[in-house]
């Protein structure tokens, strides 16, 4: 049954390879993206994997739809390179003013705040994929033990590099922006920085690993980090 | 350099948009209209990609710091130093001209161009400005741009030929490919999709427009699917069973049905519809919309190269139509 293939408009291809969210099907969608990116023919726009599929944005111009149904075809065989798992770290300070919501957080589930922490910080998250909003990484393997809902009103405004728990998922905003999650953490990298090339510090298939940080390491990285940096073009 | 004197509604600096970075969650952006925009970067000699302005329904009003060529792409009066001008025509202004530009006739996005552009901080390859991630901002009244060099010389007096001025009505037909999540809608959903007549509402702007009208049925699958890409375009079905229509400042990824795609050429007479407007959709195969978008290109080309002096225009009667044909320009040598 899978693959399947759908024009989504005239201008991408969907190729569907499951229809729920499973590892082993998001590790074909990025072996199969990244072996067409690496292939990059010239009718290439630009490849976007998601959790179960891969959409590649085309030039119609160049190329048909059924021309693009044969092209990609090679591509569907290629693998998962196992050996290349990346592992990102990602410091944060938990609780206090960087994350406001943890008390809840530990109260909604019956823990203790070190509780929560030590649970957040445990797994290894696999990012499915990066989507929503600039550097937002999709990430699996949350301990339900620490699953809470969104808050009911969003916050307006949510710092950069807050940490947190929306239902059965986590996660960190990469930039700032107006938000309902439940924030128990910040972390001071710059996870996300349009100045740089690749603009995110993660890409879809890596692994994230939290690691509990002070508030005085938090600073420390925080200055190292966030240094104004613009790229004036004419 | 340019100064905005007067910035009545919302305007930014876009071009032809962010690609690339969609996989790290970066929005495309760009212009809302990519015809009226590049039209008018022809018109002042400039490439496709060029930064510009776009604006929201009023027009600004400029001074000029020094001489520049300008064009502006829209359904708007406009006077220079009180002398009415027109739109879809290039205009040389000296130090201290001052453009007004009033308010849009039809459509809901205008554009100014000037030659060699607007120098403009370039993020990730692109001036697009994306006000939620902070890529460029909103332009304010009293700010002042720096253009790009270029040659002025013979690139004003450029002028678009009527046949292909865009026009823009608040009541369209557009052209949509089903799918690709089609089977999450009933029979019955998508007959209403497709044979009802759907309003833009006010919630509605560069990241996508709101319909009101008849609620499309979902199947048993139901409106939430698992996070996938949302192509330009793209008209997500969420529970309530109102169309949405995702524009150039669309989020990358996003967890609604997408009962169809908008063809791309069809892309300015959405954006250009407003509040109010009426859009209709029709299926057509990917293969009909690409012959559209081609069709529409090979056009596009043919005015790019008929600004630029390379080919001549001639109007000839054809079938009882009038028709505009091109022919090369001999060179002198």
């Amino acid at each position: 049954m899978f693959p399947i293939f759908k024009p989504a408009g005239d201008s991408a291809i969907a190729i569907i390879f499951g229809n729920e969210i499973d590892e082993n099907v998001n590790k074909k969608v990025h072996a199969v993206a990244e072996a067409i990116e690496e292939a990059a023919p010239e009718w290439l726009i630009e490849v976007v994997p998601t959790y179960t599929s891969v959409y590649i944005y085309y030039d119609s111009l160049k190329i048909s739809y059924s021309e693009v149904l044969e092209a990609v075809k090679p591509f569907l065989s290629a693998e998962p390179r196992e050996e290349e798992k990346r592992i990102i770290e990602i410091p944060v300070a938990y609780g206090g003013e960087f994350g406001p919501d943890i008390e809840f957080v530990a109260e909604c589930n019956g823990l203790t705040v070190e509780e929560v922490i030590e649970i957040h910080s445990k797994p290894l998250y696999r990012v499915y994929m990066l989507g929503f909003l600039p550097g937002f990484a999709y990430l699996g393997g949350m301990d339900e033990r620490i699953a809470t809902p969104r808050l009911e009103k969003p916050r307006l405004k949510v710092p950069a590099g807050s940490v947190g728990i929306a239902g059965k998922q986590t996660g960190w905003y990469a930039i700032e922006s107006p938000g309902g999650w439940r924030l128990i953490g910040r972390t001071p990298l710059k996870t996300f920085d349009p100045s740089k090339s690749p603009p995110s510090i993660v890409k879809a298939g890596d692994y994230v690993k939290f690691v509990p940080i002070s508030e005085e390491e938090f600073w420390e990285i925080y200055k190292q980090e966030w240094g104004e940096s613009n790229d004036r073009a004419c | 350099m340019i100064e905005l004197v007067n910035v009545p509604s919302l305007m930014t600096i876009q071009d032809l948009g962010r690609t690339g970075y969609q996989k790290f969650g970066v929005p495309v952006s760009g212009v809302m209209d990519e015809v009226s925009a590049r039209l008018a970067n022809y018109l002042v000699g400039n490439e496709d990609n060029t930064p510009l302005l776009e604006f929201v329904l009023r027009g600004p009003t400029i001074r000029f710091h020094s001489s520049a060529v300008f064009a502006i792409g829209g359904d708007v009066d406009a006077k220079l130093n009180g002398i009415p001008i027109n739109p879809w025509e290039s205009y040389w202004a000296k130090r201290s001209d001052v453009l007004e530009i009033g308010t849009l006739k039809t459509g809901m996005y205008g554009y100014i161009a000037f030659a060699g552009g607007i120098c403009c901080e370039r993020i990730l390859g692109s001036c697009s400005t994306y006000l939620r991630a902070n890529f460029g901002r909103a332009l304010k009244s009293g700010d002042t741009l720096s253009l790009g060099y270029a040659i002025l010389t013979g690139k004003d007096g450029k002028k678009l030929p009527e046949a292909f001025v865009p026009k823009y009505s608040n009541e369209s037909e557009v052209r949509v490919i089903l799918g690709p999540q089609e089977d999450h809608f009933t029979e019955e959903g998508i007959r209403t999709f497709l044979s009802s007549t759907y309003e833009v509402t006010p919630e509605s702007d560069r990241m996508g427009y709101r319909l009101e009208g008849p609620k499309i049925e979902h199947s048993e699958k139901g409106a939430d699917i698992i996070t996938d890409a949302i192509p330009l375009g793209a008209i997500q079905v969420p529970k309530s069973g109102k169309p949405i229509i995702m524009l150039a400042d669309r989020q990358t990824t996003g967890g609604y049905a997408k009962i169809g795609v908008v063809a791309r050429v069809d892309i300015p007479k959405v954006a250009q519809t407003r509040p109010g407007g009426k859009i209709r959709f029709r299926a057509v195969s990917v293969e009909d919309a690409q012959k559209a978008l081609r069709r529409r290109e090979t056009t596009m080309e043919a005015i790019k190269m008929f600004l630029l002096g390379e080919l001549k225009a001639y109007k000839l009667k054809a079938l009882g139509e009038e028709v505009i044909a091109f022919t090369k320009v001999e060179k002198k040598r």
